[in-house]
């Protein structure tokens, strides 16, 4: 650990913010029995006591995301216990428990960008296997597969992180051109493209049309990443191109969607306030009510209302705890994403896996939270780390594991290959392998170089 | 490094439209909180005041009042029981909320008021002079816009309640000001505006037509006359203290009047013409209905009577009186009036204050003083005994209603005082039957407006 | 009951504020010591032009003409993605991406060679020196 200080310093701070909040509901909650609060802050506070013991462990480099997460995931337990009386919500509990170890699995697996830059076909695969899956047991109006009673998974919501590293990109692949039509390809980006269309197609026909804004901003930061950087020229073109056709793609979408759909895109809510509008109006009506300090925990009216725990929760947080409360957990969500911009990332993977990230997550908070309030269309996405719902939680703890591994990254040598005393093989380009950085070292120079192709270096398009 | 740095920009990019649509969104809430919170089942609502801060509305339900306190109003004001919508309170009730974001729902003290330019005595005092009788009367400032008297019988006393809504005559839940009626001979005030755009001052005042009681139209259908046996040769100015129905009818039928330019001014004046959609215009959000009349050809009998105010015709009191604002200003252009002179929120801060607006050039301004002279000499040859003791422009006018069966009175006209400019309108319904007169209600109204 | 609960709220607020802010700081903290791990995984290395140096930040650094190259070469002799610098456990490694010149170190033409202190990269017409950094901040 290379800062002691800074590490204790942060985990005291975020136990008294826990405790505030805590004596706050002990203090202002609503409750029959004080044992339902002593309860929630034995586990809240229970929780990051073991979460700050165990997580020097894994001898990060960094530890500020997983302060914020757990900080995020703490206040969510809190907010959640207390909606509509004080009573500690297990399952979200467990649901956080669970984002933790998604975290460290997300941590683990994409902490050497070579590594799992080399794993892109299996998350490929990953992704047509997830889409089988909601084929097959889904069904195509719905996007829950039930398991047992009062569990159900979201299988779409695991495509989001296996997209965000699908779009990441770096350096070394983007110099991998070939000559297709007249065009200069990288054929990893027309792979993507053809990935993301098909997963967007396969949402819009399971009818789970609220994540597609979420894939579609996940593969814009990854188009950009890619076509604006190496090779390609830097023109405002192709983006202005790119814009043209999503806003024709939406103009299309929204005639020829289905008309439940577009009763929800255009709905005024203040006619429909008992119909269709009447979660926007409740939520609106709960936000006005709270102010800028809020009704008090457990003293709200929107828990009655569908939904409360996870598409219009910022709603129902604002109304509790007040407006200024809620704004301020957001930025707690902003400043997990603001990470990378404070400690830059060490490789051009890492990097663009935090812009997806950051895509994925804004634009997630941005339909929750909008959406609630009638700025945009209703879809009803959950908040991430805050909004009740297993799926959701675990995928995003998983997706925070990843800027975790970005802050704290393993650059670890390539295996060597045996075969490398021998003259190097021209591989074919079709198999992706990375640039092995390291060539023998004590070998003579070699004249004979220029006429051996290197390794994964094709002969298609260079020296024109 | 710059591959770096393009990634960073990609993260800053989305957090910060996050950003931006965050603070639009907040900024939208503390905006608009007040409305949603007018759409929960639970508000406070303010007072409504007069211009002197008599009470005409109580949203608060919990001041004491005498029975019948708000009748003269009750139409107007309305309240927030959403029975009447074209009231005050209901198209500004978001005024009333005492409620603010910050401090939430305010039980007691909130201050959230509207600020009327009524007065209270005057409404009662004319409320009171139609003695039963039914009918309407508004009148207003022509100078700066301020509404001070808008009365309409029956009406109702709002602190009672529906209970008895199947009981009420019809017109009891509406003011009739805002609401068309056959505006008579005050109609001809209108004509009389055309000719004098149309053919100037000059060669209208040189016209001079016959009377024998009845006039042969061009389709050769009779336009009688009030006084059977005729008013014999008239120029304009007699004919408009006469309101000699076959001069008129003689008027427009003139070669010297063209449909098209009729057409055209009557446009000018607000008309809506010949089945043409019928709007409104809004006075602090409360819709009045606009003039609206038939001309399809000089010649034509309908026509004819619809410039004389019969026919199809239709105007609101309200736009009656508004015109006589352009003629008494003598600059052709209406004063708007205006009922809302402030608005305060919940800690007494003025939120809105009202100003004074003109129409755009309804006609010219010499048109506009011709008029004014016109109407000032019938005001004083024909009224002075009637409504003694006041320098007015006025013209009368009977409606005849219901196919005949009931005449209505109107008085529509200007009182020529710097210090009191008032534009008035007094509809009395079914004058024979009633036991004041139209010229006795205004006095009435003119004395509480003096006092 | 309402001062108590402003109060209350106001005394939530603060504290999450603080937090978010000491969180601020700590990664500030960590920026600091993640560029001291950077030198270490570096071996603080950098590539010198004749008038300054380029500091090296990250993995995969393109050299190169084009505007978006991390090391702009301001050189028509230079293409315009000329080579690429990786790094690996403190190991620099140069590989040429099909310029048009060629990747000479200390003279001899390479298509991928790990770098020593004080190997002369020569690129189109410059000379670059692969060295220890300098400009300690």
């Amino acid at each position: 650990m290379s800062n002691p200080l800074a590490y204790v310093f942060s985990c005291i701070f975020v136990l008294l913010a826990h405790g505030a909040m805590l004596f706050s509901v002990f203090y202002n909650g609503s409750y029959d029995d004080v044992n339902a609060v002593i309860v929630l802050m034995a586990a809240v506070i229970g929780l990051d006591a073991v979460y700050f013991i165990i997580l020097p462990f894994f001898k990060q480099q960094t530890y500020a995301v997983d302060f914020m997460l757990i900080l995020i995931l703490n206040m969510g337990l809190i907010f959640q216990s207390c909606f509509g009386g004080v009573e500690f919500r297990f399952k979200h509990f467990i649901t956080m428990i669970a984002a933790l170890i998604a975290c460290r699995i997300g941590y683990f697996a994409c902490r050497d960008h070579r590594w799992i830059e080399d794993k892109r076909k299996f998350i490929w695969i990953g992704i047509g296997i997830l889409m089988g899956v909601i084929l097959l047991f889904t069904g195509s109006r719905s996007m829950w597969i039930s398991l047992g009673e009062s569990t159900s998974v979201q299988p779409s919501e695991f495509i989001k992180p296996l997209l965000v590293l699908a779009c990441a990109t770096s350096v070394t692949e983007q110099q991998k051109k070939h000559k297709l039509l007249c065009f200069n390809v990288v054929y990893e980006n027309l792979i993507l493209f053809g990935i993301v269309a098909g997963v967007c197609l396969f949402q819009w026909w399971c009818r789970d049309l609220g994540s597609i804004p979420t894939f579609g901003a996940i593969y814009v930061s990854g188009f950009l990443l890619r076509i604006c950087y190496p090779k390609g020229k830097y023109s405002k073109k192709p983006i202005i191109i790119a814009v043209a056709a999503l806003a024709v793609l939406a103009v299309i979408g929204i005639i020829v969607a289905p008309p439940y759909v577009r009763d929800r895109l255009f709905v005024d809510v203040w006619n429909d306030k008992n119909g269709h509008g009447y979660q926007q109006a409740q939520a609106l009506i709960g936000i006005a009510d709270g102010g800028w300090f809020g009704k008090r925990p457990g003293h709200g009216f929107l828990h009655n209302v569908f939904a409360y725990n996870s598409d219009i929760v910022f709603a129902t947080i604002s109304e509790e705890w007040g407006l200024l409360f809620s704004v301020m957990s957001v930025f707690v969500l902003l400043m997990i994403m603001a990470i990378p911009l404070v400690n830059p990332p060490r490789s051009y993977y890492h990097g663009s896996m935090c812009a997806g990230i950051a895509a994925a997550f804004s634009v997630q908070m941005a339909l929750n939270i909008f959406g609630s309030c009638n700025m945009i269309p209703f879809t009803g996405v959950t908040l991430p780390f805050i909004s009740m719902g297993g799926t959701s939680m675990v995928v995003s703890g998983l997706m925070a594991g990843m800027l975790v591994a970005a802050q704290s990254p393993a650059f670890k040598a390539p295996k060597k290959k045996k075969q490398e005393q021998k003259k190097p093989q021209p591989v074919p380009s079709q198999q992706m392998q990375p640039v092995p950085p390291q060539q023998p070292q004590l070998l003579p120079p070699r004249q004979d170089v220029p006429q051996q192709p290197p390794v994964s270096y094709t002969l298609t398009d260079r020296r024109k | 490094m710059k591959s770096i740095k393009r990634c960073q920009h990609i993260i800053t990019l989305f957090l910060s439209i996050f950003l931006v649509g965050m603070v639009v969104l907040v900024i939208k809430i503390n905006r608009e909180a007040s409305f949603y919170m007018m759409n929960s089942d639970d508000h406070r609502l303010g007072m409504v005041y007069d211009r002197r801060g008599d009470v005409l509305f109580d949203g608060s339900g919990r001041g004491q009042y005498p029975d019948g306190y708000f009748t003269d109003v009750g139409n107007l004001i309305g309240d927030d029981k959403g029975q009447m919508d074209n009231t005050l309170v209901a198209r500004n009730i978001d005024c009333l909320n005492n409620y603010s974001f910050s401090s939430g729902l305010v039980e007691k003290g909130g201050k959230a008021a509207i600020y009327t330019t009524l007065d209270h005595d005057a409404n009662r005092a004319v409320y009171n002079a139609y003695m039963g009788a039914k009918g309407c009367a508004c009148a207003y400032n022509y100078k700066t816009g301020e509404l001070l008297v808008c009365t309409s019988l029956p009406s109702l006393d709002v602190t009672r309640g529906y209970a008895d809504i199947d009981s009420m005559e019809s017109g009891t839940l509406m003011s009739k000001v805002m609401y068309g009626t056959v505006p008579g001979s005050t109609q001809k005030v209108s004509t009389v505006i055309s000719a004098l755009e149309i053919m100037g001052r000059e060669r209208l005042f040189s016209k001079t037509y016959s009377c024998t009681g009845s006039f042969v139209n061009a389709e050769g259908k009779n336009i009688d006359c009030h006084q059977s046996w005729g008013h014999g040769d008239q120029n304009i100015q007699q004919a408009i203290e006469n309101s000699c129905n076959p001069f008129f009818a003689q008027l427009i039928q003139d070669s010297d009047m063209p449909l098209d330019r009729i057409k055209s001014q009557y446009e000018k004046l607000g008309y809506a013409i010949n089945g043409e959609d019928m709007r409104y215009f809004d006075i602090d959000g409360i819709q009045c209905e606009r003039a609206s009349t038939t001309l399809t050809d000089t010649g034509d009998f309908i026509t004819q009577w619809g410039c004389i105010g019969q026919g199809d015709t239709l105007v609101s009191p309200m736009q009656l009186m508004m015109w006589q604002s352009a003629i008494a200003n003598s600059t052709g252009k209406m004063t708007m009036p205006y009922i809302i002179s402030k608005v305060t929120d919940v800690d007494g801060k003025v939120k809105k204050e009202a100003d004074t607006e003109y129409s755009k050039q309804l006609f010219t301004p010499s048109t506009a003083s011709t008029v004014r002279q016109m109407l000032k000499t019938n005001g004083a040859n024909n009224y002075g005994w009637q409504v003694p003791g006041y320098d007015i422009g006025i013209k009368s006018g009977t409606a005849q209603v219901k196919e005949g069966a009931e005449e209505n009175a109107l008085l529509v006209g200007f009182v020529d005082d710097e210090s009191h400019p008032i534009a008035f309108c007094v509809v009395l319904e079914n004058k024979y039957s009633t036991p004041v007169s139209a010229e006795q209600i205004l006095t009435t109204m003119l004395n509480a407006l003096y006092s | 009951m309402d001062t108590a609960k402003l109060i209350m709220c106001a005394v939530s607020a603060a504290a999450l504020d603080i937090c978010a802010l000491v969180l601020m700081i700590t990664a500030y903290r960590e920026k600091s010591s993640g560029r001291k791990r950077w030198r270490k995984i570096s071996a603080d290395m950098e590539l010198a032009d004749r008038d300054r140096g380029y500091p090296l930040e990250c993995d995969e650094i393109l050299i190169g003409r084009h505007e978006n190259a991390d090391i702009r070469i301001h050189d028509m002799s230079v293409s315009r993605y000329h080579a690429i610098l990786n790094v690996a456990d403190g190991k620099w490694t140069i590989t040429d991406i099909g310029s048009k010149s060629g990747v000479y170190v200390n003279g001899v033409h390479v298509e991928q060679k790990r770098l020593r202190e004080n190997d002369v990269i020569t690129v189109g017409e410059r000379r670059l020196i692969f060295r220890k950094r300098r400009d300690r901040h």
